[in-house]
Formats: C-alpha cells, sequence, structure tokens
C-alpha cells in the first residue's frame, strides 16, 4: 500500500464509490467556484425569462390571463432546458474521452461508477440551481410583481420539480449517448432531434402525449389541456402523470445503462 | 523471485484490434526498485502496454499482475498505489498547477489538509513550478504541462511509477532534472517508463525491454544488452602491413570476423570473438608480437543503446519482410 507520508490519512477501500467524493467535489467546484454558474444563470435568463418580462412589461393588465402568461415560461424552460441540459452534458463524458482527462481521472483510485455518478451529479446539481431554481425564482417575481399573479408556493416548486424531471431525463440520455460514442455529433444530435420528433408523433399518435416527456413542460401539440408543470403551478387539477413515470423510468434506465457501457469502455 | 515479489508479472499479455494484434503474448517481470526502461518504435505496442497495466483497458488474453494483484480484476487497489504520467497529460484547464495537484493528492489522502498542502509544495518545487503554482493550467506550455504530469504522477509517493515519455517535450535542462528525480525516487518506488530517447535509458536503467510489431524483442539487463547481438568485440587501430596479421587474427577459432577499414593512414578493425576469455587472453599478445604492425589503440567495444536497438528493430523488419 502506498504508505507515503505517515502522518497522512489514506483514503481506504476499493468499492464502486472509491474516489467518488472527490471527484464530485471537483465537478462542483468547476460549476461554482468559477464564473460558470452565474453565466449559465445570465444565458438561461435571458433563453427562458427575457420574453416573459418584455410581455409583462408591455401587455396591459386587464388582457393578461394566469394560465397563457404562466404558459409562456413552461414552454420556453420546456424547449430551451433540455437543449441547454444536452449541450451541457455532451462535453462532461464525450468531451473527456476525446480530451484524454477522463484516462487521466480514471488513472487514479477511482471507480468507473464514481466518475459517471460524479459528473451525474455535478451536473444535475448545476443544471437544478442554474436552469431550474434560478429561473423559476425570476419567473416567480416577474408573475408575482409585475403581473400581480400570487401563486401557490408549493404548487409552484412542485412544477419546478417536473421541470427538473424533464431536463434530467435529457441529461441522463445525453450521459449515456457521452459513454456510447466517441464524437459530440450523435452526443448532442439524438437528444435533440427527439425533442422534436415527439412533438410531431404526437400529431399522428396522439397517445403518445401520455408518455413522451414533453407534455411534462409543453402541452401537446394542438391539445388544449395544459402540461403537468403548468397545472401544478395554476392549482388545476393535476392530469394524468404517466409522462412523469416514464421519465423516470427512463432516467434510472438511462444511468444503468451508461454505467454499464462505461465499464467496457477502452480508454 | 517468487510471483508475489515481482512489482509487475505479465503473462502471455495480448490485446488485438481487429485486424491486427497491438501486443502480442507480453511475458515481463519487473523487480522492485528498479528502472524499467520500455523500448519501442512508434506503434510497437508500449502505450497499450501501460493502459492495460493501467486497467483503461482489458487484455484480450493473458495478464497482468501488479504488487501481486490482477490488473482487470483488481485495478482501483493497484491505481491506489501508482503514480501515472500519460503521454500527452491533459488536465482540467480551469485548474491552476496547485489545484491539479490537491485533486489528485485527495484520491489517494484524506488529510490532514495541511500536510498534503506541504506535499504539494514540495511537489512544486521539485519540478520547478513553484512560481507557476496559481496560474491556470489553460495557458502553460508543452514543456510545463509535462512537469505538471511529473508531479502529480509522484505527489502519492507512489510504490510504482508509471511514464510515458517523461522527457517529452522537455529542453535539454528539463529532461536532465527528470532523469535525477527519477534516480533519486528510485529508492522508494520502482519505475517503468517508455521513452524514444535512448540516451536517457542508458544512463538510468537497469532493466530494458525492447518491443516491436507487439512482441518482445529483447529483454535484459542493460549491461546484457549493451553485449549486443553481435557479443563481444574488440575497437583495434594498427599501423603497418596489417595483412599477414589480418590473416592470422581471422584464423583463430576463437574469432568471429574481422570488420577492417582504412582510416587515415591507419587500418581499423572491429574484431569480433566468440570465445571471450581466450580472446582477453590471446588477440592482445597476437597483434604485439606481429613486428610490421604497431597497434596504436585497443579497447572492448562498448556498444551503444541505439545500435542495439536499431539492430534488433531492423533486424526484426528484414525478418518480417521475408
Amino acid at each position: 500500500m502506498t504508505t507515503g507520508n505517515s502522518q497522512m490519512i489514506l483514503v481506504q477501500g476499493a468499492g464502486w464509490s472509491r474516489g467518488l467524493a472527490n471527484a464530485l467535489h471537483g465537478e462542483l467546484k468547476r460549476w461554482f467556484s468559477t464564473r460558470r454558474w452565474w453565466v449559465q444563470i445570465i444565458i438561461w435568463a435571458a433563453c427562458v425569462n427575457l420574453i416573459y418580462f418584455i410581455i409583462a412589461l408591455s401587455t396591459p393588465k386587464a388582457e393578461l390571463k394566469l394560465d397563457t402568461t404562466v404558459m409562456l415560461f413552461n414552454i420556453f424552460l420546456g424547449l430551451a432546458g433540455p437543449i441547454g441540459a444536452s449541450i451541457i452534458m455532451q462535453s462532461a463524458v464525450v468531451g473527456e474521452k476525446k480530451s484524454g482527462t477522463a484516462a487521466w481521472v480514471l488513472s487514479k483510485p477511482v471507480s468507473r461508477i464514481a466518475f459517471i455518478f460524479s459528473k451525474l451529479i455535478a451536473n444535475g446539481i448545476g443544471i437544478a440551481v442554474t436552469m431550474v431554481l434560478a429561473q423559476g425564482f425570476i419567473a416567480y417575481l416577474i408573475t408575482y410583481f409585475m403581473l400581480g399573479f400570487h401563486l401557490s408556493v408549493w404548487g409552484y416548486l412542485a412544477a419546478l420539480g417536473v421541470h427538473l424531471v424533464n431536463l434530467l431525463f435529457y441529461l441522463t440520455l445525453t450521459l449515456m449517448l457521452g459513454t456510447a460514442f466517441e464524437h459530440t455529433g450523435p452526443v448532442i444530435g439524438i437528444p435533440l432531434a427527439f425533442l422534436f420528433v415527439q412533438n410531431l408523433s404526437m400529431n399522428f399518435l396522439p397517445a403518445m402525449a401520455l408518455y413522451v416527456p414533453w407534455t411534462l413542460a409543453i402541452p401537446a401539440n394542438g391539445d388544449t389541456s395544459p402540461s403537468i408543470a403548468m397545472n401544478l403551478m395554476v392549482g388545476g387539477p393535476v392530469p394524468h402523470l404517466s409522462p412523469l413515470y416514464v421519465a423516470l423510468v427512463a432516467i434510472v434506465l438511462f444511468v444503468a445503462l451508461a454505467v454499464w457501457i462505461f465499464q467496457k469502455q477502452e480508454l | 523471485m517468487t510471483n508475489g515479489e515481482w512489482i509487475i508479472q505479465t503473462r502471455g499479455l495480448s490485446k488485438k484490434y481487429r485486424p491486427s494484434h497491438a501486443l502480442k503474448g507480453l511475458d515481463l517481470q519487473v523487480a522492485p526498485h528498479s528502472i524499467f526502461g520500455f523500448l519501442g518504435p512508434n506503434g510497437a505496442g508500449k502505450t497499450t502496454t501501460i493502459k492495460l497495466l493501467l486497467g483503461l483497458i482489458k487484455p484480450t488474453s493473458g495478464s497482468a499482475a501488479i504488487f501481486g494483484l490482477d490488473s482487470v480484476r483488481d485495478s482501483v487497489a493497484i491505481r491506489a498505489r501508482i503514480g501515472y504520467l500519460p503521454q500527452d497529460p491533459r488536465f482540467y484547464e480551469y485548474m491552476s498547477a496547485r489545484e491539479v495537484l490537491d485533486y489528485t493528492a485527495h484520491f489517494f489522502f484524506k488529510g490532514p489538509q495541511s500536510v498534503i498542502e506541504a506535499r504539494i509544495e514540495e511537489t512544486l518545487e521539485l519540478v520547478g513550478l513553484a512560481d507557476k503554482a496559481d496560474r491556470p493550467v489553460k495557458g502553460f506550455s508543452g514543456g510545463e504541462r509535462q512537469r505538471l504530469g511529473i508531479a502529480q504522477a509522484q505527489v502519492n509517493y507512489p510504490d510504482l511509477l508509471i511514464l510515458d515519455e517523461p522527457a517529452a517535450s522537455l529542453d535539454p535542462m528539463g529532461r536532465r532534472d527528470v532523469l535525477e528525480v527519477m534516480e533519486r525516487l528510485r529508492k522508494y518506488t520502482t519505475i517503468f517508463y517508455c521513452t524514444h530517447i535512448l540516451d536517457d535509458v542508458q544512463r538510468v536503467s537497469d532493466t530494458v525491454a525492447i518491443l516491436n510489431h507487439g512482441e518482445l524483442v529483447a529483454y535484459g539487463s542493460i549491461e546484457s544488452l549493451l553485449a549486443g547481438s553481435e557479443g563481444i568485440a574488440y575497437e583495434v587501430r594498427l599501423k603497418g602491413d596489417t595483412q599477414p596479421l589480418y590473416n592470422t587474427v581471422c584464423g583463430q577459432p576463437w574469432v568471429k570476423g574481422i570488420h577492417a577499414k582504412a582510416a587515415q593512414g591507419s587500418a581499423e578493425w572491429v574484431v569480433g570473438v566468440r570465445d571471450p576469455e581466450a580472446a582477453e587472453k590471446e588477440l592482445f599478445r597476437l597483434l604485439a608480437s606481429d613486428s610490421q604492425v604497431i597497434v596504436t589503440d585497443f579497447h572492448i567495444k562498448a556498444h551503444q543503446l541505439e545500435e542495439v536497438f536499431l539492430q534488433i528493430v531492423e533486424g526484426d523488419r528484414h525478418d518480417n519482410r521475408k
């Protein structure tokens, strides 16, 4: 065993979690000890809340309806969020495989499961903070102070939770693809293609609305019933939750596949 | 030495990437506290071997044991005792040199932080990066990256140091420093390293293996390798009429052959011998006994590793062509 300096306390164990704490610490530092977190907040504020803010500023109060204004925020986050999550995650595994940093980290006593989990947890937290919580908070302030609508805090938080599940779906899908492919093209292309194909598919097969993650955040195409997140925000009756269950199962499946593929990967 | 005492022991270690073998049946033993030079032309399979030892790739067949542990099954436990410098070291570019070392050290040590920091400081001094410790790695030159690579490889006091081209992209002073560090570390660790700089190998290594087309073509102590495939030879410089003496020496049963050439009024011979003991007793006496000839120089030929390397690798190339 590496004896090192006798004053040092050795990290013990060689199981699946070996190296997780340090790898995760490093990943969280990359998010929150650099300017990355506030740059991301500004980017997503521009993508998600800027138009919402402009509409709130320019529309006469008498013409505003809670449903339609809140729907705008949900649509912007529901569309821009998956794109952002996929862009952020594509560099995490495939980028590191290409640059050689994955091989460098894995030459240290770090299990491959710990490596994958450190990417997943840190990026999940980064996205939750910068894309969901920060944007949700800004939107809540706009809705409350500029539009004068008082939303239930718990319903609003539950809706943000649904948005987080939606983003985690794309995050884990991109993570899994990142372990399987060596180039960024398919890793970013497949999630983005899926995002838009599921909307088209509902035109031909309306029953798809019960299963695809699209309806977590955005109403189904041509469907007048709001999305799960919108209903939770405005306090309406919660529609069918099957898209939520399907998304949660898919997230678990994507993570399991990512671990399985990465264990066999040659670096 | 028994199985458990070797630091590295491979048995028939092979890796196949369709359609060809990157490594074919490698059998190797590395003794504790040795500096093991692993040589071969580009694409010979050196980096593949290192990746197999580190568990970054899995063998197609055969096995490797490091510290007596299996390189596939016990990979994490093995890596807990290893320091590794990749051929082209890449680090997280948002980190400074100090942060890279801190990040690396925390995979091995929990604390105390003050002792870890002292170790990092010592390591930065050792590789000459103390004044650049807080600069982001993003702006580092190739040589600075290489120095940081060496620093992170030995920050954990490894029992085995695996270095892939440690002196690449370093200036002559940097190269000298790296060799000095390696010699100093030998007391505490075993060093397994790949390089193209054969002078360095000859200077610091005690054991050498040469790989070509994925196959081990030479393996042994540096002395035995330097004795060369030619065996022992004598370099002789003579003046006068050397032809009768040439015939006499050639006729000796212990002489393998003479390579003769003329140079500045002298004759230069390289006398290859079959029986070193007989040659030691007889050769000089024979040369000196000829009154027509003056012996102006006489010594055992010192083979250079580069010669041996080229002979082996190029000989192998000719064999493959046949």
